[in-house]
């Protein structure tokens, strides 16, 4: 070991070569994973509200321990990038392990086809915390077209709308590059955290009867026009028996059973996996981790403060009671999104300072909606590059360097899919399934991880990662192995437990036909190649070395 | 005819093995290498007394008792693209401060690789019908070539236009200018004017040419790398891609109109594109891990019947 005076031993000697570069910042990747698993669009956005079904369980406790579980998956995932740092990630990652046909069909569905049903959901977080929050405040809170309540979060042509323009966010920023998104990205995130460090602090610096004047008023001046609303929510909730556990409560089975929703939230620290291209080492390996899981850290502190703040200000049961109210679990004299913006914003009397915070913490969505597209069309370009597309799914413009042919496969599919969101009141049920789709796709890199080390060995033994072993056993199969049993946990109850609502059989008929479509296309385009004279099984074939 | 390319591997003794063996494998009649086949890293195994040794790898230092351990701690090293040095700890403290002898040291390592693996490919495809060409990039120093050009079973594609099969083939492995003052490397009007003294010796149509420029075209899609800072640190945590490949490549490509464009350089570019009628084709490489990216070509004389990118 060297001593503080012991110079350190050179380990290494690199001469002048290209690619060779320094250590990537920790803190931009943090940042992008942080934004991944957003607090505020994906957290308080959906998955927070499940206390609302399952009021039995302690929400603190699920946010928690689903985090704790999520660790694994971060460590799945930064082995898998240090294993095989490619673009495409499960794609690539799933192919090279089993074979291209179960890479394609569980990378297609879970990272294309399902997010093109993730459109009118982000439309959705879009309406509930930016657009209504913001005309509400605005005075622009009736039913009129284009006023607060005009904007149907789940029907109607508010939603299409607002599904348009998220497709239209996403577009641009796809078009633009990454360069600028990163940038872009990064503005966000200090707007964003300053705008949640004033909402916090607006919760702690006011009292619980500061609350119900504030809640009292202002629910009159958003169109409710209900006295007393505070004191007729809760009675309202009182009366259908409602209550929820505490703060730090955490009664283990009905809090396992609310973590298949906190999974909407956390499950993504690696939706950046599918970028990464060439990484260095082991380093790279630990950097890895530090950016996915501090993110992972670093966003369930914060929520964990500021469900604190909001208890202080609110009571902690009330933000079941509105979660309730709004899954309409009772009837309420009010009808409230439990946005924590909105209900910070209801302190103010200030018009101006309301839009200020508002805009400010719709900063959450700006910086996290523009992603949706980004890491769908390097899953499109590593399959087309194998061959699987067609060739033109990779035709990037000549002026505009914009890669239409990805782009035109996200895009066109969304629109149709947007209207039948808005306008089939059936269809909303189906995109329940967007968080259970893409969970299978993880699940199937999580498989491919834990038996890494005897599918591909040489590809492990070579990998930074290969030193790490618990008892004998692998550390990215160990990882592997508790990630897999929680997802496949989680799999197994939004199958079977109606509380989740995917397991209708129409629900279930609709992902069958995703899957169904994917294994066609692979299916059809390995009977076209092979009369290319192409045949997509050697694409993964491992080479002899002697 | 079918052609298996790869290209970038970097000294990794299992990708030089497997390039060696695509040809059976891809029952591929052409096998070509595109540049930077020279190593980046000389990896020290200091000698800690008797029997005991040491060295580091992928920042795990690895204790390492008798020979045997020593030599797997090499092959370890040599799999992965580096090149190991046996030395003493006061040697190695010399070695810092003595940049002359660093370098001497890495052309020994990596000009005595180059000429194992032409040993290698002599022994390993005698008796094959295949051809194989080589084309030295900007990372490799100018010895590598009167190695190629001295070697039994693998040809020298530098600046040459070569007839393969139906084909005429230019190559060359030189880039535009990098962040790190390679040995290949120059500004974009000078490397025009080479490419163009090169492809001004082709005698065929363009559907028959071939070009193997290691450098890609520039904003194809496969001149993509992590941007970087002044500092060589990524930009925005290695998320976002810039073009960095070569406009004198691509002028060349829209001036010629081969049916096909081999490059590599950027390695985390892997994927194709069509520039006019052109298809180029950088295959990436993924060499640290010991995995040998490629593309197989299939041309029938008129023009690039089909392709695929291959993870062998």
């Amino acid at each position: 070991m060297a001593s503080a005076d012991m110079p350190m031993e050179r380990t290494m000697f690199v001469r002048k070569a290209t690619g060779l570069v320094k250590g990537w910042s920790v803190f931009d990747a943090f940042i992008y994973s942080a934004f991944a698993i957003n607090l505020m669009a994906l957290g308080f956005g959906y998955a927070f509200t499940g206390v609302a079904v399952i009021p039995t369980g302690g929400l603190i406790a699920a946010i928690v321990l689903s985090g704790l579980f999520i660790i694994f998956e971060v460590l799945v995932y930064a082995s898998m990038i240090a294993v095989m740092p490619r673009a495409g990630g499960d794609y690539v990652w799933q192919s090279r392990v089993f074979g291209g046909g179960i890479g394609f069909v569980l990378a297609a569905t879970g990272w294309w086809f399902i997010l093109w049903h993730w459109v009118p959901i982000y439309a959705n977080i879009l309406i509930l915390e930016v657009i209504q929050p913001i005309l509400n405040v605005l005075g622009y809170n009736g039913t009129d077209t284009f006023h607060a309540a005009w904007w149907n979060p789940i029907h109607g042509t508010g939603i299409f709308i607002a599904s348009i323009l998220t497709a239209v966010i996403a577009t641009v920023v796809v078009s633009a590059g990454m360069s600028w998104y990163a940038r872009f990205q990064k503005w966000c995130f200090y707007g964003a955290m300053v705008g949640l460090v004033f909402m916090i602090a607006v919760f702690l610096l006011h009292s619980k009867a500061d609350f119900i004047t504030a809640f009292n008023n202002q629910t009159d001046i958003y169109g409710t026009h209900a006295a007393n609303a505070y004191q007729g929510t809760v009675g309202a909730a009182d009366k259908a028996d409602l209550s929820f556990q505490g703060y730090g409560s955490a009664p283990l089975r009905a809090t396992f059973l609310l973590i298949p929703f906190m999974l909407f939230f956390n499950l993504w620290p690696n939706w950046g996996a599918t970028l990464y291209g060439e990484v260095r080492g082991a380093s790279d390996f630990r950097k890895n981790i530090y950016a996915m899981g501090g993110a992972l850290l670093f966003t369930t502190v914060v929520v964990l403060i500021t469900f604190a703040a909001m208890a202080h200000a609110m009571g902690f049961n009330f933000y079941g009671v509105l979660s309730s109210e709004y899954w309409a679990a009772f009837t309420s004299p009010t009808y409230w999104f439990p946005y924590p913006g909105m209900l910070a914003a209801m302190f103010f009397s200030n018009g101006l300072i309301q839009v200020v915070l508002l805009l400010l913490l719709s900063l959450w969505f700006f910086g996290w909606a523009d992603s949706l597209f980004l890491s769908s069309t390097r899953m499109i370009f590593a399959a087309a590059f194998d061959r699987i597309l067609p060739e033109w799914a990779t035709k990037v413009d000549d002026r505009t360097h914009v890669p239409i042919g990805a782009l035109a496969l996200m895009l066109l599919p969304s629109i149709p899919i947007s209207y039948l969101y808005a306008y089939n009141s059936k269809f909303y049920s189906y995109t329940l399934d967007a968080t259970v789709v893409i969970a299978i796709t993880y699940f199937g890199t999580t498989l491919a991880a834990i038996v890494l080390p005897w599918r591909k060995p040489e590809i492990y033994r070579a990998s930074p990662i290969s030193k790490y072993e618990l008892a004998g056993i692998p550390l990215v199969t160990l990882a592997g192995v508790v990630f897999g049993g929680f997802l496949a946990f989680c799999i197994y109850k939004w199958f079977t437990d109606d509380v989740y609502g995917v397991n209708h059989s129409s629900s279930l008929r609709y992902m069958l036909i995703l899957y169904g479509v994917a294994i066609g296309i692979y299916i059809a385009s390995r009977v076209v190649r092979r009369r290319e004279g192409i045949d997509l099984a050697r694409i993964n074939s491992e080479i002899p070395v002697e | 005819m079918r052609v298996f390319f790869a290209t970038d591997i970097h000294g990794s003794e299992t990708c030089w093995r497997k390039f060696l063996n695509s040809g059976t494998h891809y029952e591929a009649d052409v096998m070509i290498l595109g540049g930077d086949m020279t190593g980046k890293a000389l990896v020290p195994v200091v000698h800690d007394g008797g029997e005991r040794w040491h060295g580091t790898l992928q920042e795990q230092r690895r204790d390492l008792a008798g020979e045997d351990a020593v030599a797997a701690f090499e092959q370890d090293v040599i799999r992965r693209g580096y090149y190991p040095f046996r030395t003493t700890p006061d040697e190695l403290a010399e070695l810092e401060s003595d940049s002359k002898r660093l370098d001497d040291l890495f052309h020994k390592e990596m000009l005595g690789t180059v000429e194992r693996w032409m040993s290698m490919a002599a022994e390993k495809l005698a008796g094959h019908k295949q051809r194989v060409f080589v084309c030295p990039g900007n990372d490799d120093q100018f010895e590598v070539d009167d190695i190629l050009a001295a070697a039994s079973r693998v040809e020298l594609a530098e600046g040459r236009v070569v007839e393969v099969g139906d084909y005429q083939m230019a190559s060359t492995g030189w880039s535009n200018v990098t962040p790190w003052n390679t040995y290949r490397e120059e500004p974009e009007d000078v490397l025009l004017e080479r490419i163009r003294g090169v492809t001004q010796r082709l005698t065929n149509p363009p559907e028959r040419v071939i070009f193997n420029l290691h450098c890609p075209p520039y904003a194809s899609g496969l001149d993509d790398a992590p941007g970087l800072n002044e500092d060589m640190t990524p930009k925005h945590g290695g998320h976002a891609p810039e073009p960095v490949g070569s406009k004198a490549v691509r002028t060349a490509i829209e001036e010629t109109k081969p049916a096909l464009a081999l490059h590599g350089h950027i390695h985390e570019a892997r994927g194709h594109a069509r520039i006019g009628s052109t298809l180029c084709i950088n295959p990436g490489s993924a060499y640290e891990q010991g995995e040998l990216l490629g593309a197989l070509i299939e041309l029938n004389g008129k023009k690039v019947k089909s392709f695929v990118l291959t993870s062998g």
